[in-house]
């Protein structure tokens, strides 16, 4: 086996390169998809050609509506959002025309749409430009919702996803396109549903997913000295969620922590509560704490927005009351 | 079209206040000073000093990602504009909204928006309330050649016609020859029309497009249609051709690039035409220069001293209860 790191960006370039190689339904479609810029769409354009990989103008409603209806005819569009926060613009066509269309016409057609969106704070970019979402993606019934947090898994499950019928949103948080780690030069897939236990522990678990998996890993790291042991679940897929990892985790720890950089209210760390709650209670030793974006709009000053944002040192005092 | 002398002067004033203002933040984003992106104005100046010369207090503007030259011409105060845009507690909003999303009410500027074509249907919003409070005020929504094709502003264009709205929509076309998103040239075009101007006809609105960068040009073009909005006679969409500043400019051919900017600038086409007719005298333009740099240091040093908002603003104004 050779050893070869690459980065998060060219891991998903990679990807998206192969798998449209393979298959000749897969187009790219969103705003600068064709500019060299950008690391997961670098070199596309010249190789496929514009049929293949087309700019579009910045008008979300459109480009993700005629992915879905493109979709719909057979076809397998990749749209980019530039970022989450503005496929707010596109939302009838991404919850309404996208999500339900599959179910609402009883199985007679696929959606085979990817929308790849881009999400996270930490630039000191705003409020509409900073944020994390996935949570509202997956409240709707019939999406399938990927947040990889490392090159190996964003190829992955690049892949896995660019092979799946269905619609989906696969979330890449801008701070980790640098992000180096090995990549082997053969072929693999990571199913989507599969969690990965990231780092195992005996005395909490910790489910964090994307940017805050590492967060989680800093936390576990420093923790060691003082005796504590986490548990790192990374889902990596949303939707669908293996419960199952997360529940043996507890049964084996007792205490759950989930580290969610989405808002506080309705979300992805309120679901994994839930289903602790639901389905774990009698595993549980110690209340279920959620360390998340609290719920306030990203705040522009880059103190306020650090102050808000989840960190390990967060996770730390959490995990120490915790085992008190 | 004859324009008073106080007039010109005030048009020259707010274009190099524009100019002085950003080439001050140019500065301070190099030295770290300012921790978020936006974008730049430089070049622009003379569309906003040739609209925001005929607004009122209470007219309302709606801006965009390059927010500063509307700001500054709608007359905000430079040291809470600076302050903000450095993320300081003196700032329009606590510095909470950056230069993305800043906003003044008190001075009718609604917003610079984060979102491409978010902010004309607020201002549709503002140009109705002030129809309603029957004052003749009117808003004007300032918005790119990108942004000119989202749904929000075609659906605002409509609807400002149906209910006849003192709104103008003010399109600054930044790259009338080529296509061009964020620096890159798009491999399918973006617009679908030479001119944006003739979108207007499909809304039953004057369209007009006019060179952006002749500062008297568009000070008469905008006074044609803001009366007829005060009149009640409905909206406008006018277009301006501009050019942005990308400089400093370097490689062989900079000196070339050096000329053809300068033909271009706003600010030296103005000179160069008050001065030729002797509208002006150099020592009038060269007060306002020194005037200027003045007010604008001075909102330097005040947002460099002033502090962050304290912790507690991050949770505060969710609600206003």
């Amino acid at each position: 086996m050779s050893k070869r790191e690459l980065s998060f960006g060219e891991a998903l370039n990679e990807a998206l390169k192969e798998e449209m190689r393979n298959d000749a339904r897969i187009l790219v479609m969103g705003e600068n998809v064709s500019s060299n810029y950008r690391a997961v769409t670098r070199g596309l354009f010249e190789e496929f050609g514009r049929d293949r990989v087309r700019d579009t103008p910045i008008t979300e409603s459109a480009f993700v509506g005629t992915g879905v209806g493109a979709a719909m005819v057979g076809l397998k569009p990749v749209v980019e959002l530039m970022l989450v926060d503005f496929s707010l613009v596109a939302m009838d066509q991404i919850l309404n025309q996208a999500a339900k269309t599959q179910y609402m016409l009883g199985g007679m057609v696929k959606i085979p749409l990817l929308m790849r969106a881009i999400y996270g704070a930490g630039t000191s970019s705003g409020s509409t430009h900073s944020e994390t979402l996935y949570s509202l993606f997956a409240h709707m019934p019939g999406l399938k919702v990927i947040v990889p947090s490392n090159p190996y898994d964003a190829k992955g499950l690049l892949v896995a996803s660019l092979r799946d019928e269905n619609p989906k949103v696969f979330f890449e948080h801008r701070l980790l396109y640098r992000m180096r780690g090995e990549v082997p030069e053969e072929q693999y897939v990571i199913p989507l549903g599969k969690a990965n236990i990231v780092k195992e522990g005996t005395d909490i678990t910790v489910v964090a997913t994307g940017m805050m998996v590492h967060r989680a890993l800093e936390a576990a790291e420093e923790l060691k000295d003082k005796s504590i042991s986490l548990e790192v679940i990374d889902p990596r897929t949303i939707v669908p969620l293996d419960t199952k990892s997360i529940l043996s985790s507890i049964e084996k720890t007792s205490r759950l922590i989930i580290v969610d950089e989405d808002y506080y209210n309705c979300s992805f760390s309120s679901e994994v509560a839930a289903l602790a709650a639901d389905e774990g209670y009698e595993y549980l030793s110690a209340p279920v704490k959620r360390i998340t974006t609290p719920n306030v709009p990203i705040p522009y000053n880059p103190k306020l927005e650090k102050h808000i944002l989840p960190d390990a040192s967060k996770i730390i005092s959490t995990a120490q009351k915790l085992m008190k | 079209m004859k324009i008073e002398k106080e007039k010109l002067l005030e048009l020259y004033r707010t274009m190099v206040r524009i100019r002085t203002f950003e080439m001050s933040t140019r500065k301070l984003r190099s030295e770290g000073k300012i921790p978020g992106g936006f974008g730049m104005y430089t070049g622009e100046e003379a569309i906003a000093a040739g609209v925001c010369a005929h607004l009122r207090n209470d007219d309302y503007i709606t801006s965009t990602h390059r927010p500063m030259g509307h700001c500054v011409a709608k007359g905000s105060d430079l040291k809470k504009l600076m302050a903000e845009i450095c993320g300081k507690i003196t700032g329009f909003n606590k510095g909470k909204a950056g230069p993305w999303h800043l906003a003044d009410l008190e001075i009718g500027l609604l917003g610079a928006n984060g979102i491409v074509g978010g902010g004309p249907p607020l201002a549709a919003g503002a140009a109705l309330a002030n129809h309603l409070k029957g004052k003749n005020g009117v808003a004007v929504c300032f918005f790119g050649e990108g942004a000119s094709n989202q749904g929000t502003i075609q659906e605002t264009m409509n609807l400002a016609s149906v209910w006849k709205l003192p709104l103008i929509f003010v399109c600054e076309n930044s790259s009338p020859e080529v296509q061009v998103s964020l620096g890159h040239t798009l491999n399918f075009p973006q617009v679908s029309v030479e001119d944006i101007s003739v979108r207007g006809q499909a809304y039953d609105m004057p369209g007009t497009t006019i060179d952006g960068n002749d500062v008297f040009k568009v000070y008469e073009t905008l006074k044609e249609a803001i009366d007829r909005a005060r009149k009640g006679e409905g909206p406008s969409l006018i277009e301006c051709k501009t050019y942005q500043y990308e400089g400093p400019f370097s490689g062989e051919d900079a000196a070339e690039k050096e000329k053809d900017w300068q033909e271009k600038d706003p600010i030296l086409r103005f000179e160069k035409n008050v001065l030729d007719s002797r509208l002006l005298s150099k020592s009038e333009l060269e007060k306002i220069r020194v005037e200027e740099d003045n007010a604008v240091s001075e909102a330097v040093d005040f947002a460099l001293t002033s502090t962050d908002p304290p912790i507690e603003e991050a949770y505060s104004d969710v609600f206003n209860n």
